[in-house]
């Protein structure tokens, strides 16, 4: 019996080893995407498969957990069946990722970009093609907010009154002492520090005294940051995490979905965040903002002028097709992405589904209340921010920022170590990414 | 069994361990060693740079650091362990109702692994912590202690089931003899039984030693390191452990690799010099008896 | 104080640390049956007519993170079986024929096997995963070399201990009898050694079963997961986190452990003394 028994057990294994080192699939060109956006991980998804299921092209579609792209990236590139297709933020992005970028001269896909500023150059090469234009600020709750204006104890009466960083903190803070008149928990969501929502303040936030201080200096870039606006920084951090929904003491575990559900279900105000985030606010199963309801402010963190700031825009997803990767692969992912852009199909997903305003020729127009806000603002004529965060040396300068806010959040450390991740850490990183 | 008969079957019997073994663990090793004084992105252009990887890995402030937090955490879980698993296997062989239950009861968290064991956890502090205003990634005292508590809730069962079966070794007949000598229970317990448990105390201790100074997964799932502490722009994270601080250096970026793998050398040489310690002492003990 | 008197406060008491020794387990499963909101609010509190939620987190948890939990515990399941059996099986061989033809090769397999086991897996973990990748053995299947050879050393060093202690009469009456080595290994040899193999077949499942960092970085992650990485996943914020349905999930993957812990209490007790001696 025994003996049975054994033979048998050896006869799978060996079975299963010969499967084993065989069980490669037949060559056939494919893609693989990695994508950057855990919001619209689904979306990709459904489109990968309708891809598939029109040219019989394999698209596998893997979402990187928020704050690990670079990690998932840097492992998955290592492996023979590596992204075809991936994001870099920018040209620090592409500074570590150039030797994998394929030169998208002469692709089909360059043809449909409305304008040549979309793409990311160096060395006169074209290597990334940006595929989102996204803007960020303070998104609030119309309702709520008016609410609020026609209280009796309100000072600020109207929202063309609340253009720079005393009114707002004027509204916030009058709306916090009188919650539960509003019925809400708090002026803003909770500012979470879990890693699902930490972005949102040590890298969109972080713009805010960037951007002013590159517009000083006039420089786009730096190997030294001199954190001339670091006390303005702080004063809005002050105020998103002593006007909350909870205490600061409790924010390094909050998540994205936590702020996420304080707003939808009108427990908060205000709650920064981006265009992206419209398609989990919208009125869903009766939870949820109707499209008149949203409404977005500018970051004012107390710059003199600031009453003409418009809101973030800009793009950190740029489209990389891995150089490494054979030929036929290439092509097909090409090919993707051509399709995503210009058929019925993509187009309809990258506006309705994932929110997107793209810089293609055939994008549909976003069915997005946040984008056309970001639109009105630039028709009145603000200034909008740009996006300086891609020239952050690295993912390590933003974890040591995102922990020294989480811990002056909770009093365990002082503001000088935000100064201090936020300057030294900058020059550090700098050198050690430019060595 | 005819030895020069045998022998012609080296295909048969070794080969598939021995193919398996080269690729799970003799290449990967010396290629490992070979990286470790490279500067490399991906393995194909790996360039030599001797010793250049080794002294970034000792000058990186958040490694020793990691190394120092390991160290401690080491010393505190290896006593705490042993001196509970003890007394519990202590309890549970003297003779109790129910020891079966008990032992089972001490035994289960050690089936669960190591990152489901650190969420579970998580909750657990977070629901405590929160009424303290704090959080187990805020402050490294807790971190350290969390860590410490989770791996004694891990552990302890494990380790008294091995104090269970060297206490039910130890022959009764000397406990009689201590019996009739007139020794107090406390007596009894310092010079039979303590002296007796030596060798279940010996392996307990180098397991523990070796499992605490090797976390990962618990590491990785509880605190992931957290908080940084700013010391002139670098950020050093205050509950992270060597494996941890290794992992994260490995796949970080494509920049730091060489000096990962120099760190994990490192890591591999104290890793062995404890299990060579270990190797002696159990050796000496053999000789002895 | 009467001795029983003692006895039974001592019982006492060591029930009373049981409680507080399982109290983060009861919680998992007590939350598992609240809404989310209930489970962050007051983590310790029984559901009660507002909080209770039924199966409900349970039935969001099985697809819960684009990945069907069914499909992670079956290639746990997959990966462990075939590991250890594939371990058992080739290391258990080697190891007999290592000790019973003692030359110069087979001392170096055997110390190399013996210096195995002190190397930590981040020392390897880069180039493993890399060797993996090259050989297509990123997949349930090609993962169980991967084991079978990382998890060599220990399982061939606790064999030969065995293998030295079985007299070699017994074999050689095989061999005059007409049996080659094959059989004599599995008519012989093979159930002798009936207890070691259960007892290095229960440490390598434990280890297999839980194992994170390995098959995290040697699977395929457009395509497998077992539990632990699973579970990594979802609280590794893809998107959304759903502490309830991570709450059923805990339970649902305890579960199986449990019941292999009662299927074989007594040979796991062995396993770890066994596994304890040898060090």
């Amino acid at each position: 019996m025994l003996k049975k028994i054994s033979t048998l057990l050896f006869a799978l294994c060996m079975l299963c080893l010969l499967l084993a080192s065989c069980g490669k699939k037949a060559d056939m060109p494919s893609v693989y995407y990695l994508n950057f956006k855990p919001e619209q991980d689904e979306e990709w998804k459904e489109l990968a498969a309708e891809y598939t299921e029109k040219t019989g092209i394999p698209v596998t579609v893997v979402t990187a957990a928020s704050g690990n792209y670079e990690q998932t990236l840097t492992s998955e590139m290592d492996k023979k069946d590596a992204p075809t297709l991936f994001q870099v933020n920018g040209p620090v992005g592409l500074a570590n990722w150039k030797d994998y970028c394929y030169n998208l001269e002469g692709s089909a896909i360059l043809d449909e970009l409305v304008s040549d500023t979309f793409t990311l150059k160096d060395d006169g090469k074209i290597y990334g093609v940006a595929y989102v234009i996204e803007t960020y600020g303070i998104i609030y709750n119309k309702t709520l907010l008016n609410a609020y204006f026609n209280s009796d104890f309100s000072s600020v009466k109207s929202i063309e009154q609340l253009n720079n960083f005393a009114a707002l903190k004027t509204v916030a803070e009058e709306i916090q002492a009188h919650k539960d008149a509003l019925g809400v928990n708090g002026a803003f969501t909770s500012a979470g520090m879990d890693s699902s929502s930490d972005w949102r303040f040590k890298t969109h936030l972080a713009n805010m005294p960037i951007y002013y201080e590159f517009k000083d200096r006039g420089i786009t870039n730096t190997d030294a940051i001199e954190g001339k606006y670091l006390d303005n920084y702080r004063e809005i951090w002050e105020l998103y995490i002593n006007n909350s929904t909870v205490s600061p003491t409790s924010l390094a575990s909050k998540t994205a979905t936590d702020a996420e559900t304080e707003f939808k279900t009108g427990k908060a105000v205000f709650y920064q965040n981006g265009t992206w985030a419209y398609d989990s606010l919208k009125k869903d199963n009766g939870v949820g903002l109707s499209d008149g309801e949203f409404g977005m402010l500018p970051i004012y963190i107390g710059v003199a002028g600031e009453e003409n700031q418009g809101l973030c825009t800009g793009s950190e997803n740029y489209w990389c097709v891995n150089a490494k990767a054979s030929e036929e692969d290439i092509n097909a992912t090409l090919d993707f992405l051509y399709w995503v852009v210009t058929s019925e199909e993509g187009t309809d997903e990258l506006a309705d589904d994932m929110g997107f305003v793209t810089p293609f020729k055939q994008a549909k127009t976003a069915d997005n209340p946040l984008v056309r806000i970001a639109d009105e603002y630039i028709a009145n004529g603000k200034t909008s921010v740009s996006w300086n965060f891609s020239v952050i040396p690295s993912e390590n300068w933003k974890n040591g920022v995102g922990t020294a806010l989480t811990q002056y959040a909770a009093g365990t450390a002082s503001w000088d170590s935000v100064v201090s991740a936020f300057v030294n850490g900058w020059k550090n990183e700098y050198a050690a990414a430019n060595k | 069994m005819n030895k020069r008969q045998l022998s012609k079957y080296f295909p048969i019997f070794v080969l598939p361990a021995f193919a398996a073994f080269c690729v799970g663990f003799v290449y990967p090793f010396l290629h490992g060693i070979y990286l470790s004084f490279c500067n490399f992105r991906t393995t194909g252009d790996a360039k030599w740079v001797g010793l250049s990887n080794y002294i970034q890995a000792f000058t990186d402030r958040g490694f020793l650091y990691s190394f120092v937090f390991t160290v401690a955490f080491t010393l505190v879980s290896v006593v705490l362990i042993n001196v509970l698993a003890f007394t519990v296997a202590y309890v549970l062989t003297s003779g109790i109702r129910g020891a079966n239950i008990f032992r089972t009861v001490f035994f289960m968290p050690n089936l669960i692994g190591g990152v489901i064991l650190g969420y579970i956890w998580q909750i657990i502090f977070d629901g405590i912590l929160k009424n303290y205003a704090t959080n187990i990634k805020l402050d490294s005292t807790l971190g350290f202690w969390g860590l410490v508590i989770l791996l004694c809730w891990q552990q302890i069962g494990y380790m008294m089931i091995i104090y269970i079966s060297g206490l039910n070794s130890i022959p009764d007949q000397l406990y009689e003899a201590a019996k009739v000598d007139g020794a107090t229970k406390w007596q009894t317990l310092r010079k039979v039984t303590l002296p007796m448990m030596m060798p279940s105390i010996t392996i307990c201790t180098f397991l523990t030693l070796t499992n605490s100074f090797k976390l990962f997964d618990q590491n990785l799932a509880l605190t992931a390191g957290e908080p940084g502490m700013q010391i002139g722009g670098e950020t050093i994270y205050r509950t992270e452990m060597m494996a941890l601080n290794i992992y994260n250096t490995f796949y970080q970026n494509l920049n730091s690799r060489g000096v990962g793998q120099a760190k994990a050398a490192i890591f591999f040489l104290l890793v062995a010099a404890i299990g060579l310690v270990q190797l002696y002492l159990t050796r000496r003990k053999e000789v002895e008896q | 104080m009467t001795k029983r008197f003692s006895r039974t406060l001592t019982t006492v008491i060591m029930a009373l640390i049981s409680v507080v020794y399982l109290f983060p387990i009861f919680t998992v499963i007590m939350n598992s049956f609240k809404n989310k909101t209930a489970i962050s609010a007051s983590p310790f509190t029984f559901p009660d007519a507002d909080t209770f939620v039924g199966l409900e987190n349970y039935v969001r948890g099985v697809d819960f993170g684009g990945y069907p939990f069914i499909k992670s515990v079956a290639y746990s399941l997959l990966i462990t079986v075939l590991s250890t059996v594939a371990i058992l099986l080739f290391t258990s061989m080697a190891a007999w024929y290592i000790t019973r033809v003692d030359n110069k090769v087979s001392r170096a397999i055997y110390y190399l096997c013996v210096f195995s086991m002190i190397v930590p897996f981040q020392m390897v973990m880069f180039t493993l995963s890399k060797t993996a990748d090259t050989l297509n053995l990123g997949n349930p299947l090609g993962i169980v070399i991967v084991y079978l050879g990382f998890g060599a050393g220990l399982a061939i060093f606790m064999f030969s201990g065995f293998v030295k202690s079985i007299p070699r009469e017994i074999e050689e009456a095989a061999t005059i009898d007409g049996c080659g080595p094959v059989r004599t290994f599995f008519g012989i040899v093979f159930p002798i050694m009936k207890p070691t193999l259960i007892s290095v077949g229960i440490l390598e499942t434990m280890w297999i079963w839980n194992d994170f960092l390995l098959p995290f970085l040697v699977l395929d992650i457009k395509e497998y997961r077992t539990i632990p990485i699973h579970i990594q996943y979802l609280n590794g914020s893809y998107g959304q986190t759903d502490i309830g349905a991570i709450m059923a999930l805990i339970v649902l993957s305890i579960i199986p452990i449990v019941i292999f812990y009662f299927t074989c209490q007594k040979h796991i007790i062995k396993g770890i003394m066994a596994g304890a001696v040898k060090g």
